[in-house]
């Protein structure tokens, strides 16, 4: 019994087409990653950060969700161009990237400010950001020049925590407090990961998964992680007919 | 099938749009076949396969252990079950076989009689078929990498030589000599590639993490370095400026027309570029396994209305497709790594070669015949008597 199903191309299969024409994978819309974001927003945890991070999605945690990968990127960078949506390097990954919707990191980032002498400098740099900028880093001669910041300015937003070092004369953009959340979001993963490893034959059901009970290790919901290693291909996604199956992949740096 | 059929006899579409979705099905279903085996000749790990171009029917092959076997890939024995014979071999016993680890071979592009192979001895050595002497050696002074020469040159014969030096050279067929240095590079040369557009153009891959497109009749550098984030200086952190990948580079493929460049990297990331301009076309083809710490043999599909990359990902060949970067299929079959794979267009059938010493024909599975059901077979046949023989009385 041959059990595969054979791949069609696309040209041999009209009547496929034709059936699958009203849910195709291919016509998304900007609307479908938006309705996405917004679903992994409600993932993620505010109370554990007592409210002061606007909350943070990672990029390839759409991957889990969409099939086409390039496709994901494209309507991410259309957001980021309207200013809708900004990107953040984390830092612990060169390819971890940070998603969080313009207005929610502006209404935190002022929040965090309010009573603080930096506030004017932050509230300039956020007006000047948000509409047109799709940066990840800055150099000193575009602060100085197109920004018209002074140095002392760029101190006072570095120490906000907007802007962190990258190098001599260049800074990362960066959300403020979001040391707290690189932390638990390092551990959990590595704790998520730890379980699927441990489980026999380094497999587990996706469902089983998300039953277990965390450790005091994972203070994030165990969906956020499962999205999150699901996405960066830290674990085999195989689908079985009692759902989806969460295979290890062994030579994983984590 | 029957409508491409029709369209074609009757005009209404282009003869190559049939040709190109036969192609594309008959790439989709490539399967291991119990009927096509190669012969089994190397006792260590197969690095290396290149199929001619003239013909499509000899295939050469260079193993870690030195030796290069040539086999006949054409089935003239009227039989479904066949073996590709190795027609003859440059074995451990030859006098003139590499002392090291065969790294590249390729047949001369022109014709059959004259192939090149390179080597860890670090020499790299033109062969005349016939004889399987040497008819020339050059020495250089660290480990070759890989060579390659152009498909489609006419005017020059230069062959161009990776090694373990950053200087890639160029090295003249005709005169036996070595004419050329490239510099510009910083860390060992681990692919290069000739476009199969133009005959000046050079691709070239190495451990700084750089890809360098060189324009050989211009004394000066590089025509432009590969940048993955196209000139956005911000994305990411100070080093990494300018880089294709954020590890080595250790793979090139031109597609046949030869208007992209894919390349690879032990970041796991296989990135598609505009040969023309150098820019990344942004594809994610998610998480391509890459441990390999020499140059990776990855190849393209020729013919196909969506192009396919074939790429060794561990003991497995990942299928992708080229524009679209989603996985379609991975190969399994070999028993330890795949090194190198080559396609042949002309049946468009993969052949795959790895360290556990066998190449593997990958076949397109032939379309089933349709089961005739015996019952509405006669049934058929008698309404048709009966209507005969009623237009018969009329």
């Amino acid at each position: 019994m041959n059990r595969k199903r054979a791949l069609i191309a696309d040209t041999f299969c009209l009547t496929k087409r034709r059936r699958c024409a009203a849910d195709s994978v291919t016509g998304e819309s900007q609307a479908d990653i938006r309705s996405s974001l917004q679903y992994l927003v409600t993932l993620f945890s505010r109370k554990l950060f007592n409210d002061s991070l606007p909350p943070v999605v990672l990029k390839h945690q759409l991957y889990s969700l969409h099939n086409d990968k390039t496709s994901v990127d494209k309507q991410v960078n259309e957001l980021r161009e309207t200013g809708e949506l900004l990107m953040f390097q984390l830092g612990f990954d060169s390819e971890a990237f940070a998603l969080v919707f313009a207005e929610d990191y502006r209404a935190k980032v002022l929040q965090g400010e309010a009573g603080r002498g930096t506030l004017g400098t932050v509230e300039k740099f956020l007006t000047k950001l948000i509409p047109s900028c799709s940066d990840l880093s800055f150099n000193k001669e575009k602060m100085l020049k197109e920004f018209l910041f002074t140095d002392s300015e760029i101190t006072q937003l570095v120490k906000s925590g907007v802007l962190t070092v990258r190098d001599a004369g260049s800074w990362w953009l960066s959300i403020p407090n979001s040391g707290k959340f690189i932390k638990y979001f390092i551990k959990g993963r590595k704790a998520v990961l730890g379980m699927v490893k441990k489980s026999k034959y380094s497999e587990i059901l996706q469902t089983e998964l998300e039953g277990r009970r965390t450790t005091s290790q994972v203070k994030f919901q165990m969906k956020y992680h499962i999205h999150d290693i699901i996405g960066a291909e830290l674990v085999e996604c195989i689908q079985t007919t009692s759902g989806t199956l969460l295979r290890y992949v062994d030579g994983n740096v984590n | 099938m029957l409508s491409f059929l029709y369209a074609r006899q009757s005009g209404l579409d282009d003869p190559v749009r049939l040709r190109r979705a036969e192609s594309t099905r008959r790439v989709l279903s490539l399967e291991l076949n119990h009927n096509r085996d190669v012969d089994r000749i190397h006792g260590n790990g197969i690095n290396t396969l290149d199929i001619e171009v003239i013909d499509g029917r000899y295939m050469l092959s260079g193993g870690s252990d030195g030796v290069i076997v040539i086999y006949d890939l054409e089935n003239n024995s009227k039989k479904p079950q066949y073996t590709c014979k190795a027609i003859c071999t440059v074995g451990r016993s030859s006098r003139h076989v590499h002392k090291f680890s065969v790294e590249t071979v390729q047949w001369y592009p022109h014709d059959t009689g004259m192939f090149v192979s390179s080597s860890f001895d670090k020499t790299m050595k033109v062969w005349d078929t016939e004889t399987l002497k040497p008819a020339e050696e050059f020495q250089f002074d660290g480990n070759v990498y890989c060579h390659h020469m152009s498909p489609v040159a006419r005017k020059h014969s230069l062959v161009a030589v990776g090694t373990k030096d950053p200087k890639v050279q160029l090295c003249d067929l005709k005169s036996g000599s070595r004419i050329h240095i490239l510099q510009g590079h910083r860390g060992e040369i681990l692919s290069v590639r000739w476009s199969p557009r133009y005959d000046h153009i050079l691709a070239t891959a190495s451990t700084d993490s750089r890809v360098h497109i060189w324009d050989v009749r211009r004394a000066s550098g590089s025509l432009f370095t590969l940048d993955q984030h196209n000139g956005d200086k911000s994305k990411t952190s100070s080093e990494a400026v300018n880089t294709a990948h954020n590890g080595r580079v250790n793979g090139l493929c031109f597609t046949a027309d030869g208007l992209h460049l894919l390349t690879t990297g032990t970041d796991d990331r296989m990135r598609l570029w505009n040969s023309a301009t150098g820019e990344n076309t942004l594809v994610n083809y998610g998480k391509v396994v890459n441990e390999s710490r020499k140059g990776l043999k990855f190849t393209v599909s020729r013919g196909c209305s969506p192009e396919f990359v074939f790429v060794p990902c561990g003991s497995s060949v990942a299928v992708y497709g080229l524009h679209s970067g989603e996985l379609i299929t991975m190969l399994r079959g070999h028993y330890n790594n795949v090194d190198c794979c080559e396609f042949h267009p002309d049946y468009q059938e993969l052949y795959s070669g790895g360290k556990d010493c066998n190449i593997l024909a990958w076949v397109p599975v032939l379309r089933q015949p349709d089961i005739e059901d015996e019952e509405t077979n006669s049934k058929r046949v008698k309404h048709c008597l009966y209507l005969y023989r009623s237009a018969g009385l009329d």
